[in-house]
């Protein structure tokens, strides 16, 4: 079994993404021409901030078997729908200011691991970039990173009761995070990983 | 009156069509699979929002042809490969700098170029101003409303083409906008989608 990645968006995935379909690690499938069978072929799921949400929904029945199964689902972005029972919808910082971008780890995640938060809080000395809000932390998940001073879980992972884990980034893609450190082929490689299985959950 | 959105359903057009704020201007959404069962015609614009995936809307370019043909507006905002499913249309993408702003002042060299036309009664050009992503060679006779810093057209009316007209754009307020990003990109739907409602909401031959 591989990690199913969803691809979205009209063009190239990451490179990092290409070479592990490469690897025969994940499945690339176009979000249009997706079925049940990619999911029940799953060991894990990968979405990106490009998701249709709305045509997530329509498989909502073999994604829910993923989790129950024990899958693993990194998920990029602002849940604006409900895809599993127990997740919340985005909540945008109002009018942020810089101290509200500042990121805290809240927990050593083994994703984030040798990765120091702050390294990910500004690009080019820019901040803002990483998330500007928080998707509810699930009853029962994890806060792995914490935005502003309220520390609100821009990052967090949900093992949830009935199977399965969901870890959710609430910002743009987590594997683009380029910036001065240029830790997104590291992450990249680590999300894999953790679909997979080969990490803590 | 009536204004089609198409909805690819990402949560930046999420987040553009369906919270309050501006839900209003849009009277009915259309997931792209289902182009098929609307009725264009009935509608004075179908609006194409920024990163529509162009094979979603690739399949649907005749039935988008035909609607044009009989005197509809079609609305096309940036990073959706329009060229793929819009007649008529030359595109050339630009890698985009998206750091320009942080030379102090740099000047991203858009330029309104129609000042009076209506739509800059209630836009200015800062806020047209945040990426560029490519320039149309627009065809002769279109209307030409904002460009880059070499004078390529980035904002534009081609009522030319078709016998209806399209408002094409290389700029992606709905994606930034959506996501909580960039206020020159809510400035501009600020602006935008009350012209869009007052003056393209009615037949192109009219």
């Amino acid at each position: 079994m591989s990690v199913l990645l969803i691809h979205s968006h009209f063009g190239a995935v990451a490179p990092g993404y290409a070479e592990a379909a490469l690897e025969g690690r994940l499945a690339i499938v176009r979000e249009r021409d997706l079925g049940p069978a990619d999911f029940a072929r799953a060991s894990g799921l990968i979405t990106t901030t490009h998701l249709d949400q709305i045509g997530l929904l329509a498989h909502a029945e073999p994604l829910t078997a993923l989790l129950d199964r024990g899958g693993r689902w990194f998920f990029n972005g602002h849940m604006l729908r409900s895809f599993v029972a127990g997740l919340g919808r985005y909540v945008p910082i109002e009018a942020p200011r810089r101290p509200d971008y500042k990121l805290t780890r809240l927990y050593e995640h083994p994703i984030f691991a040798g990765i120091e938060q702050s390294e990910l809080e500004e690009n080019k000395g820019v901040a803002g970039f990483y998330g500007r809000g928080h998707n509810p932390l699930p009853e029962g998940a994890r806060a792995v990173n914490g935005i502003g001073p309220a520390l609100l879980p821009v990052d967090w992972v949900w093992a949830r009761p009935a199977g399965g884990h969901i870890f959710s980034h609430a910002g743009n893609d987590l594997s683009g995070m380029i910036g001065d450190h240029g830790h997104g082929a590291v992450l990249t490689q680590r999300i894999i990983a953790w679909c997979e299985g080969r990490l803590e959950a | 009156m009536s204004i089609l959105a198409v909805h690819p359903g990402a949560y930046y057009h999420i987040e553009s069509f369906e919270s309050p704020r501006h839900a209003g201007y849009f009277d009915q959404l259309v997931r792209p699979e289902d182009l098929g069962s609307v009725a264009l015609e009935e509608h004075n614009v179908v609006l194409i929002p920024c990163r529509t995936p162009a094979d979603r809307m690739a399949p649907h370019a005749a039935r988008l042809r035909a609607y044009l043909d009989g005197g509809g507006t079609i609305v096309a905002t940036g990073e959706s490969e329009s060229q793929l499913f819009l007649p008529g249309i030359s595109f050339t993408p630009q890698p985009t700098n998206f750091w320009w702003w942080l030379t102090p002042g740099a000047d991203l060299g858009v330029r309104i170029a129609a000042p009076e036309h209506a739509l800059f009664q209630r836009l200015e050009q800062r806020d047209i101003t945040w990426h560029l992503h490519g320039w149309f060679d627009a065809p002769p006779g279109a209307e030409i409303l904002a460009v880059n810093g070499q004078g390529k057209p980035i904002l534009y009316i081609d009522d030319v083409t078709t016998a209806g007209r399209m408002v094409l754009t290389s700029l992606d307020p709905f994606f930034h906008h959506g996501s909580h990003f960039m206020p020159a990109t809510t400035r501009f739907l600020e602006g935008f989608l009350p012209w869009m409602r007052n003056t393209l909401d009615r037949k192109a031959s009219q």
